[in-house]
């Protein structure tokens, strides 16, 4: 029944959406769909705090989730009317299972959560959702802010380690166990970044075109001497034989300038080049110029053109033919 | 006469622009009401139409006039008593009920407010449309920006509060270049915010912590393009990192996450990026065309996020962007920072040498 039919709604005049003479990107709502939105903007104009309102934003949330005047306004009323949060926490719960990957949804749970300063549920709910769709970016990002504000750290490892067993190149559970180890440990010490860099290699082993596990590698290294970790560069030349990819031969040219940033040896510098000719004429050629380009760079800050010691007095570089070893 | 495969072939590099012309114009008209969803954001699909076409040199199948003026319906104005400037900015559409009004003074409503996202498409709708901005009550835009930046440099998208991150950052630095005017945002805590969201792989993340993802690197990029503070706030090894993180997102067309599937929209985010980084130009362009095309409905025009699906008009309109970038024959060129075509950021710098002329002559 239309609320202009029901009598305990006659005392509100409902309010139609006003797009003037020339509407643009006007949707055609159903007679049902306007009746309760104008109904809705007439309780808005109002202000008014009663249940009649509390009960329609129901209504209204279930025509279109994504309206965040109406979850305002729903916020406002659970608390005007003194509202029973776990219910609300039992409704929100069922409407983001139904549409995950709304904005609006997300951020009123986190905001019941708050009021109701309970995160007890939260981990096991998100679980759910992340088994539906596992790289859900809302739901890692409210996991995210739950273990942060609430300090729930501790089973997360286990978690990550659990999702990873399931899906090695799922990158969002990849920056969960960034995000846990360096809220938490952190990586300065010897024994976490080896244990971290095994178990990377342990993973790459297992799969070997996994982009995930190689930005992790390189991402936990790349301030910490990537170069001068101990092995590390014969493991992965050891690796380049059997679990080739063009992961690895970048983390290899990555490995390589960093050599060359601290000791500038011709060696690593042709070694550091051919990777790169390698990527692009075979394993990476559709990134084939940027791994040119790169070449070229690496020959201009490294090679023997490359100025070494002052400038002459006008400015100009060294002529070309000096060796360069800073 | 062709045989099925060179049809076929001949077929996937056809564009078709005036398929796409059309799906612009019917998004600008009616949709329909499974479309309910999109009702508070309807402004950034009218920008999303209305960009596409001057990306399409189609704007002379539209009545320009007309739509300025829906838009200037949109902005929520200052009260007489101007009680309301830190609410000030535009609105997504009339879903809050207030009287259809292009001027002011603004009407009191416990509940009526700007969305950061509806100002910014707002303004870059009525630039493209060829406006000149001179009934924005620019003042009190800035007002309403500068209520929603969080301590941490971030910014929620209305003054009731919402979610915060790095995208409504980018809707704020749209809103401050447009305008010439960077006093509705601390510059230094966005940097700051923009830093902290560098992930440890080198792409930005929506904020400190979380993975990275092409969408929310464009808007860290653009966002200090526009600031004019990329090279103070990203030193070269960093931008170096940054570029390598962007060029490896390209598989065919381009994904957003590293193992995820490719998404038209991300050759406008990656691509726009790329291009900000000087870098663009060593991208693969013909398998980024062949994918884009691949999304392409040859029957409603439009582009959508994967082939055999459903065109909409965000991928409509991103499709034509990432083409435009990889230099497309008769589409526009776009500014990869702001994503309005050159044409219309051309009559934003005639229309800020104006302001400034004129403040020069106003002492």
């Amino acid at each position: 029944m239309f609320y202009r039919d029901r009598k305990e709604w006659a005392d509100l005049e409902p309010v139609p959406q006003d797009d003037g003479p020339n509407p643009v990107v006007k949707i055609a709502y159903s007679e049902k769909f306007s009746d309760v939105y104008d109904y809705f903007r007439a309780l808005l104009k109002k202000d008014e705090r009663s249940d009649r309102a509390f009960a329609l934003t129901a209504e209204a949330i279930e025509l279109n989730a994504a309206n965040y005047t109406v979850w305002h306004y729903r916020r406002v009323l659970l608390q005007a009317l003194q509202k029973d949060l776990r219910e609300e926490m039992r409704y929100i719960t069922d409407i983001i299972e139904e549409q995950p990957k709304n904005y609006q949804v997300w951020h009123h749970r986190r905001m019941v959560v708050e009021w109701l300063n309970d995160p007890s549920e939260e981990l096991e709910f998100i679980a759910d959702i992340l088994s539906q769709d596992a790289k859900n970016y809302h739901a890692w990002q409210h996991r995210q802010w739950v273990i942060q504000e609430y300090k729930l750290w501790d089973n997360e490892l286990e978690f990550v380690e659990k999702l990873l067993e399931e899906d090695v190149r799922n990158n969002s559970v990849w920056n969960q166990r960034h995000f846990v180890i360096s809220h938490t440990t952190g990586y300065s010490s010897p024994a976490i970044l080896d244990r971290e860099v095994q178990y990377c290699l342990n993973q790459i082993r297992k799969a070997p075109h996994n982009e995930s596990a190689w930005n992790y590698l390189k991402g936990i290294l790349q301030d910490r001497g990537m170069s001068s970790h101990p092995g590390l560069l014969e493991q992965v030349l050891e690796l380049k034989e059997t679990h080739c990819s063009p992961y690895l031969l970048a983390f290899l040219v990555d490995c390589y300038e960093d050599a060359l940033e601290n000791n500038n040896q011709k060696e690593t510098l042709n070694r550091a080049l051919e990777v790169c000719e390698y990527l692009a004429q075979e394993k990476d050629t559709i990134r084939k110029e940027y791994w040119l380009f790169l070449q070229r760079s690496l020959e201009s800050r490294f090679g023997p053109s490359a100025a070494s010691g002052e400038p002459l007095a006008d400015g100009t570089e060294p002529p070309a033919g000096n060796d360069c070893h800073t | 006469m062709l045989s099925p495969l060179q049809l076929e072939e001949f077929e996937q590099i056809d564009f078709l622009r005036d398929r796409h012309v059309r799906f612009f114009q019917r998004t600008l008209q009616v949709l329909p009401e499974r479309y309910a969803s999109l009702e508070t954001t309807r402004l950034t699909v009218m920008f999303f139409a209305v960009s596409g076409l001057d990306v399409l040199d189609a704007l002379d199948v539209i009545d320009r006039n007309n739509m300025i003026e829906w838009i200037y319906s949109l902005q929520v104005l200052p009260t007489e008593d101007q009680s309301n400037l830190s609410r000030c900015g535009f609105r997504g559409s009339s879903h809050i009920g207030i009287p259809y009004s292009v001027k002011g003074p603004g009407v009191l409503h416990p509940y009526d407010s700007g969305h950061v996202a509806m100002t910014y498409t707002g303004l870059t709708s009525l630039l493209i449309l060829g406006d000149d901005l001179s009934r924005v009550n620019k003042q009190a835009c800035l007002a309403g920006l500068k209520a929603l930046q969080l301590e941490d440099g971030s910014f929620c998208a209305v003054p009731e509060g919402s979610e915060n991150d790095i995208r409504f950052i980018y809707c704020a630095a749209c809103i401050c270049y447009m305008l010439d005017d960077w006093s509705g945002m601390d510059i230094q805590k966005a940097i700051e915010y923009i830093r902290g969201s560098m992930s440890y792989d080198n792409g930005f993340g929506q904020g400190a912590g979380l993975e990275s993802h092409g969408g929310w690197t464009f808007c860290a990029i653009a966002s200090l393009c526009l600031m004019g503070r990329l090279e103070e706030a990203l030193s070269q090894r960093e931008l170096d990192r940054i570029r390598r993180w962007c060029i490896m997102r390209q598989q065919s067309g381009f994904h957003g996450r590293p193992n995820k599937p490719v998404d038209t929209c991300y050759s406008f985010w990656v691509g726009a990026t790329l291009e900000l980084l000087d870098v663009f130009q060593y991208t693969n362009y013909e398998k980024n065309r062949n994918y884009i095309l691949s999304t392409q409905d040859r029957l409603v025009g439009g582009f959508a996020k994967w082939p055999d699906s459903h065109p909409d008009p965000l991928h409509a309109y991103l499709g034509l962007c990432g083409l435009s970038l990889i230099g497309e024959p008769n589409l526009r060129k776009v500014h990869p920072a702001l994503n309005i075509t050159q044409r219309a950021f051309q009559h934003l710098q005639q229309l800020q040498q104006t302001w400034r002329d004129n403040a020069g002559t106003c002492t």
